[in-house]
């Protein structure tokens, strides 16, 4: 999957916001579960440390501290209940300390004596090697008696402990899989929200200058998607307005060229054919007329790729043999070839069946032809091949002659680009034929493609599907 | 023969009303529609020559009516809107021949020619210019009665010069009656085959016939400037 686009992104946004926030969420949860059980437990303490002085040391006075230690052991043995009391006097006199608990969490002898001096219940958390200790201590002074004591009553943190790690536990298992639905939801939503943008993509990519009149697919989500659909066909139509007025343009102006044209090239005709003239004067007509002659194959050409790009009719679209139609006309310029020594070698296959205006696709390949052979050198040689690949007819005509070079391959089929002024200017021509080309093979659904190594000589190809076998041809 | 030529821009009707009138017709011209149609009513012309963009009234107008009016004069559609479909609307529309601008002087006598002579005129069997025969039949080509081997495409070039000797064909003409359309452009295939006519027809020879006029084209005649 492309990690650029949308649809990723917008799905690892998402989790990594919904992992940041999982985390947290657990994080906060253990935090304040652990408060509330270390609370709940050190409160149990605290109420059985006041117990044992409201019962117990209130009756110290009266029967002494003697019985204290199996009083507390009869009524709560701490050792089979794994807790820790301890009753210290004010002098630091210790008057009873449970034994280390059945459950063996930690040693009674190695909890520090608190400050004994402080007045309040107050509570603490003991880290033992054991683990960690809960203890809750009650100072107490009994009444009518003079001595103070603290009582103390602790309990092993363990099971608190255990508790939260499975709630971690829990958490670590549940909150990936959580993750991962959400993910998968997630992609599954951005995908469809997205899918009108594909293909609205996937639309754009389609109209060219040819089907300019098309437009995209409305989407009737009524969100953004649905106004950005329009501004794209809003787009397109000022695009098509302004393209159309500048083949509009190139129309008119070649239309409006012709009239004068036919009036310069008439007056200039009969002063030619006058036979008195002196030769410098007929020299310099004809060389007048060469430019008329050039100035209206540009106005030619130009109306002509306005008429194809305006898209002909497919009136005159027949079936025909592309092989037999390039191998005719290979032969009809067979006089070009041969007047520069030039070996034309055609190799044509049977039957490539393709459809389409016949006069046009004969253009291609004279223009090819009249190309290949303009540029190799005399004694050089032209190969035309023409064969079926797969569901394609092939058209392939290459040259011995100077090659172009590989920054100008990309240009080749441009209006007037002319690879090095000066040596095409010399071949003559309006540097249209290309264009030319390429729009009737692009008005024939046909790409044309050029490859080129300088000094070798350039190969065209023109690849054009065969006509359908099962179809009777039913363009409109 | 009288024509009525119907060309709103001025030079180019003064420039073929002289052409033709070298040719020897009468030729009466109209600058705008509505004085070529009321000009069209009130004679019968043997030919019009049509422009079809012209103020007040359109080419289109005026064939539409005279073919209405069921007159069988020839029309000959001037314009230089050249999309088939247009070609094929005003051929329906009655036009006997279209000509596109710019067009050759030469190409516009020829047809105006043909329309004339349209019907009783047959093609003849041989031609001759000088002492060139052309056999069209068995496409023999003899000079001073000895035999030249012409390839059909020598004889198809050299036959349309001859229809018409002492005339200048345009290299466009020649390649839209000698090719076809396809070869539009393509001048020098004209050059070439003309040099090779001229070496089988002229060169054993001493009087030349194929004649150049630069930036013209060629044509076919005695005393001719090899």
């Amino acid at each position: 999957m492309n990690s650029r686009s949308l649809s990723f992104r917008l799905v690892t946004w998402y989790a990594g916001l919904l992992t940041v926030v999982f985390v947290l969420l657990g994080a906060l949860t253990l935090l304040l579960l652990r408060n509330y059980l270390e609370a709940n437990l050190l409160d149990i303490q605290a109420r059985r440390a006041r117990q044992i002085a409201d019962t117990l040391l209130a009756a110290v006075p009266r029967t002494g501290e003697g019985a204290l230690a199996r009083q507390v052991e009869e009524l709560y043995s701490p050792e089979a209940n794994d807790r820790l009391i301890r009753i210290t006097r004010g002098d630091g006199h210790v008057v009873y300390a449970s034994q280390r608990p059945k459950d063996n969490n930690f040693d009674p002898g190695q909890v520090p004596l608190p400050s004994l001096s402080r007045s309040g219940e107050f509570s603490r958390k003991e880290l033992l090697p054991g683990g960690a200790l809960l203890v809750a201590a009650l100072p107490y002074t009994p009444a009518g008696g003079s001595e103070h004591y603290l009582v103390e009553v602790g309990v092993s943190n363990s099971p608190t402990e255990a508790t939260l790690r499975q709630v971690l536990l829990m958490m670590a298992i549940g909150l990936p899989v959580a993750l991962g639905v959400a993910v998968m939801g997630g992609f599954v939503l951005v995908r469809r929200a997205l899918r009108p943008v594909e293909q609205l993509g996937r639309k754009a990519e389609e109209i060219t200058q040819h089907n300019l009149s098309e437009r995209l697919p409305v989407v009737q989500t009524g969100d953004e998607l649905e106004r950005l659909s329009i501004s794209l066909n809003h787009m397109i139509s000022r695009l098509e307005g302004s393209i159309e007025s500048s083949k509009q343009f190139v129309a008119d102006a070649s239309h409006e060229l012709r009239t004068p044209l036919t009036v310069l090239r008439g007056e200039l005709e009969a002063l030619a054919q006058d036979g008195q003239l002196r030769s410098q004067t007929r020299e310099s007509l004809g060389s007048m007329l060469e430019e008329v002659d050039r100035l209206t194959e540009v106005v030619e050409g130009l109306l002509a790729l306005s008429r194809l790009d305006a898209g002909e009719s497919r009136a005159h679209w027949v079936r025909f043999d592309l092989a037999e139609l390039a191998a005719s006309t290979a032969d009809q310029m067979s006089l070009l070839a041969e007047d520069k020594s030039i070996r034309v070698v055609c190799e044509a296959a049977a039957d490539v069946i393709v459809e389409g205006d016949q006069a046009r696709m004969k253009q291609v390949v004279v223009n090819l032809l009249d190309n290949a052979i303009k540029y190799t050198p005399n004694g050089g040689k032209v190969r035309l091949k023409i064969t079926r690949e797969g569901p394609n007819a092939l058209l392939e005509i290459a040259d011995e002659g100077i090659g172009i070079p590989q920054q100008a391959l990309p240009h080749v089929f441009k209006r007037f680009y002319r690879v090095d002024g000066s040596r095409s200017r010399e071949q003559g021509g309006a540097g249209l034929g290309l264009s030319i080309v390429e729009s009737i093979c692009s008005a024939h659904g046909a790409r044309v493609e050029v490859t080129s190594t300088p000094g070798k000589g350039s190969r065209f190809r023109i690849i054009q599907s065969l006509a359908n076998n099962t179809t009777v041809h039913a363009h409109s | 023969m009288r024509i009525l030529l119907v060309e709103d821009e001025k030079k180019l009707s003064e420039l073929i009303t002289r052409t033709l009138q070298s040719e020897s017709y009468a030729v009466d011209a109209a600058l705008d529609g509505q004085s070529g149609w009321e000009m069209a009513e009130s004679y019968e012309y043997d030919l019009i020559i049509l422009d079809l963009m012209l103020p007040n009234l359109s080419g289109t107008e005026i064939l539409r009516r005279v073919r209405r009016r069921n007159q069988a004069v020839p029309i000959l559609v001037l314009t230089a809107r050249d999309a088939t479909v247009e070609k094929v609307k005003h051929f329906e529309a009655g036009a006997d021949d279209y000509v596109t601008k710019p067009f050759a002087f030469a190409e516009l006598v020829m047809r105006v020619k043909a329309l004339l002579r349209r019907g009783p005129v047959s093609r003849a069997t041989v031609l001759r210019v000088a002492d060139l025969e052309m056999d069209r039949l068995s496409q023999q080509v003899k000079r001073s009665g000895r035999r030249i081997e012409l390839t059909p495409k020598e004889f198809a070039l050299l036959e349309y010069l001859a229809t018409s000797p002492g005339r200048v064909f345009s290299r466009t003409m020649i390649i839209e009656h000698v090719w076809d359309q396809s070869f539009e452009g393509l001048n020098n295939i004209v050059d070439v085959y003309v040099r090779h006519l001229r070496r089988k027809v002229d060169d054993p020879f001493p009087t030349k016939l194929i004649r150049t006029v630069r930036g013209v084209g060629y044509g076919l005649g005695e005393n001719a400037e090899a």
